[in-house]
């Protein structure tokens, strides 16, 4: 799926030269493998760090439908998600997280966040859209696994010389989740 | 009629009944781990009770289904071209291949993947191919047709079915602690589904995941970071000390916080209008308009708590949501949440409300992310010979406690933090296990207590 623009303000990414794709490529993964990092070490707090202020951190509900019904695949904002928060609801997470008493995370789940399959799909001003693969695999105590594949979308904004994530909306390749909880960030 | 009853021979009725003691509170382990046990239940209480299938805004044109279950029997809730609602067995009649496999949708017909067998939405069968060809048209398609549950009906626009053509009308089934959960539900006007349910898997009975919506007592300790992180104020809304309890017939029951009879006899005298500003210096769900007394009752109005409808139908967030507890064998349930608004919120209220529905229940809730573990653990637990046989002990407030009758008959309990919900849903349990027909349930049950509990 491609998701290149004709909006000239939004042009940017396809005006640019295949250096300068190049390097803003190599800049955005590293970014991310940065950010991964934080969140396998549960640095939370540093991680926090990293969200705009105007953040929409989205997971709609996926549903298993037929073709013809592929437009209600997944749910519309507004309605209801897994995840729909905004940088206060994201401290919430982390303050409840610190607070030693996170029950579903103590003892900690040990998690790993992989990236791959970065596309950049558009560059306008200081914002940069990537269509981006994840998986975030986490075992618990003895014997739980669990294992989320899916797509998301990030929009990720210069400030202050590095990056802000600006918004990320994931895609479940589940509609069943498969866990316990969702007790990790994504 | 009298079912087979698949370990009725290990599980007679004197070794069902010894699993729970009602005098002392204690509840053998075995309730959520023993096999044939399960297999019993899935006969014994989910073929035979009502279950909670759809709400009619889920469906509300003709060919519009929504998949759901009776035990393990997977089933199409639609709407056929006459605007009922048929609850079909998921399962063409020719080979078992299931005829819908996306879990919402709209159909005209419903066509098998299989050999192409073409069903009604009433589940006539309608088409056959090679019918007259490689059947020689030697083929009743009028004794072939989806099996319908046995009765399908709706209270509120809450649609349910059972596979028991001798369970008594709905309406008696749900009784009054029944109606006054759903009631709780359309306490400020009609409601409808908000797109998108919920759904994940916990590996716990289904049991445990129902008696803990009676558990307040649970609330401080495992959910202490979800109220320190500021999503909710826990304090505000627990109210140890003025909890009501309701128990009903079959094994309904209402558990948590209520408001105090003064408090509620002042707002009995309010319009709604003032209601709506009225808060007692107490940070309680908004006092509901009057109408709410009549789907409630004078007393059942006052409950800010948790109904359950037996078997798997939990009511919470003052009706806000609802909560099904789907078995997946002894050691796994599904947990699907509904969100429910009413109709023509204001934006702003809506948004406040799914707000709160995301952020405290679901997976990825701030609340029920602490619960699972609670519950897969005690589950896992009773499972080892040695720790099987120690029991558990649901004590708190046996004994203790006082059941009111008001001048309507509505019966209730006002109390502190206890386990009485838990109580009277094991024992109803043992009584829905024990028995063998719905005849033999209506003889030996239990009816909701008088007296001291």
């Amino acid at each position: 799926m491609t998701e290149v623009k004709i909006d000239p303000r939004a042009s940017d990414w396809a005006r640019m030269s295949l250096p300068d794709r190049a390097l803003l490529q190599y800049e955005v993964e590293q970014f991310f493998y940065d950010e991964a990092a934080l969140l396998d070490a549960r640095r939370y707090r540093d991680w926090l760090a990293l969200i705009a202020d105007d953040i929409h951190y989205w997971m709609p509900i996926r549903r298993t439908v037929t073709m013809s019904d592929l437009d209600r695949e997944f749910t519309k904002p507004g309605d209801m998600a897994f995840f729909d928060d905004d940088r206060e609801l994201l401290e919430m997470r982390v303050k409840k997280l610190e607070a030693g008493s996170a029950w579903s995370e103590d003892p900690p789940s040990r998690s790993r966040h992989f990236v791959s399959n970065v596309r950049i799909t558009d560059v306008a001003g200081d914002e940069i859209t990537c269509d981006v693969a994840f998986h975030l695999y986490r075992t618990r105590l003895e014997s739980e696994v669990d294992s989320w594949v899916g797509r998301r979308t990030d929009v990720l904004r210069r400030e202050g010389g590095g990056f802000r994530i600006a918004k990320r909306h994931l895609f479940l390749d589940q509609t069943l989740i498969r866990a316990t909880n969702m007790s990790t960030l994504f | 009629m009298a079912d087979g009853g698949a370990g009725a021979e290990r599980w007679d009725r004197a070794a069902i009944q010894s699993l729970f003691d009602p005098e002392s509170g204690w509840l053998d382990r075995r309730v959520l781990s023993d096999e044939a046990l399960y297999r019993l239940e899935l006969e014994r209480i989910f073929a035979r009770g009502w279950n909670f299938m759809c709400h009619e805004s889920q469906i509300p044109n003709p060919g519009d289904y929504f998949i759901n279950y009776i035990g393990e029997d997977q089933v199409i809730c639609v709407r056929d071209e006459e605007g009922r609602v048929n609850v079909l067995l998921n399962t063409c009649r020719h080979r078992g291949n299931a005829l819908c496999r996306a879990e919402q949708g709209r159909a005209k017909s419903f066509v098998c993947s299989y050999h192409g067998w073409n069903y009604g939405l009433d589940g006539r069968l309608i088409g056959v191919p090679g019918q007259k060809t490689y059947y020689r048209d030697d083929f009743d398609r009028g004794a072939l047709g989806l099996v319908k549950a046995a009765q399908v009906d709706s209270y509120l626009g809450f649609y349910f079915a059972t596979m028991a053509a001798d369970a008594p009308p709905l309406a008696d089934y749900l009784g009054d602690v029944g109606r006054t959960g759903l009631g709780m539900i359309c306490s400020f006007g009609e409601v409808e589904v908000i797109d998108g349910i919920q759904k994940n898997v916990i590996g716990c009975n289904w049991k445990i995941a129902v008696d803990n919506l009676f558990d307040w007592y649970h609330v401080m300790y495992s959910h202490a970071s979800a109220n320190s992180s500021g999503i909710f104020n826990a304090a505000a809304i627990l109210h140890p000390n003025e909890q009501m309890v309701m128990l009903g017939e079959f094994g309904h029951a209402i558990s948590g916080p209520g408001v105090p009879a003064d408090v509620q006899a002042q707002i009995d005298l309010m319009s709604d209008e003032e209601r709506t500003t009225a808060s007692f210096g107490r940070d309680m769900a908004r006092a509901r308009p009057r109408r709410a007394s009549e789907l409630m009752g004078a007393s059942g109005v006052r409950s800010m708590g948790h109904p359950n409808i037996f078997p798997n139908l939990w009511i919470t967030l003052g009706g806000l949501q609802i909560c099904l507890r789907l078995p997946r064998g002894p050691l796994r349930t599904e947990i699907w949440w509904f969100t429910l608004m009413p109709k023509g919120a204001p934006p702003h209220f809506r948004e406040r409300a799914l707000r709160t529905a995301i952020h405290l229940f679901g997976p990825a809730g701030l609340l029920e992310q602490d619960d699972g573990e609670n519950w897969s653990q005690s589950t896992r637990s009773s499972i080892g010979v040695a720790s099987r046989k120690l029991g558990q002990a649901l004590k708190m407030g046996l004994g203790h406690d006082q059941v009111t009758t008001d001048a309507a008959g509505q019966r209730f309990i006002d109390t502190c933090v206890n386990e009485h919900g838990q109580r009277w849903l094991y024992r109803s349990w043992t009584e829905w296990m024990a028995a063998r027909d719905w005849a033999e349930l209506i003889a030996h049950h239990s009816a909701p207590p008088t007296g001291v509990v």
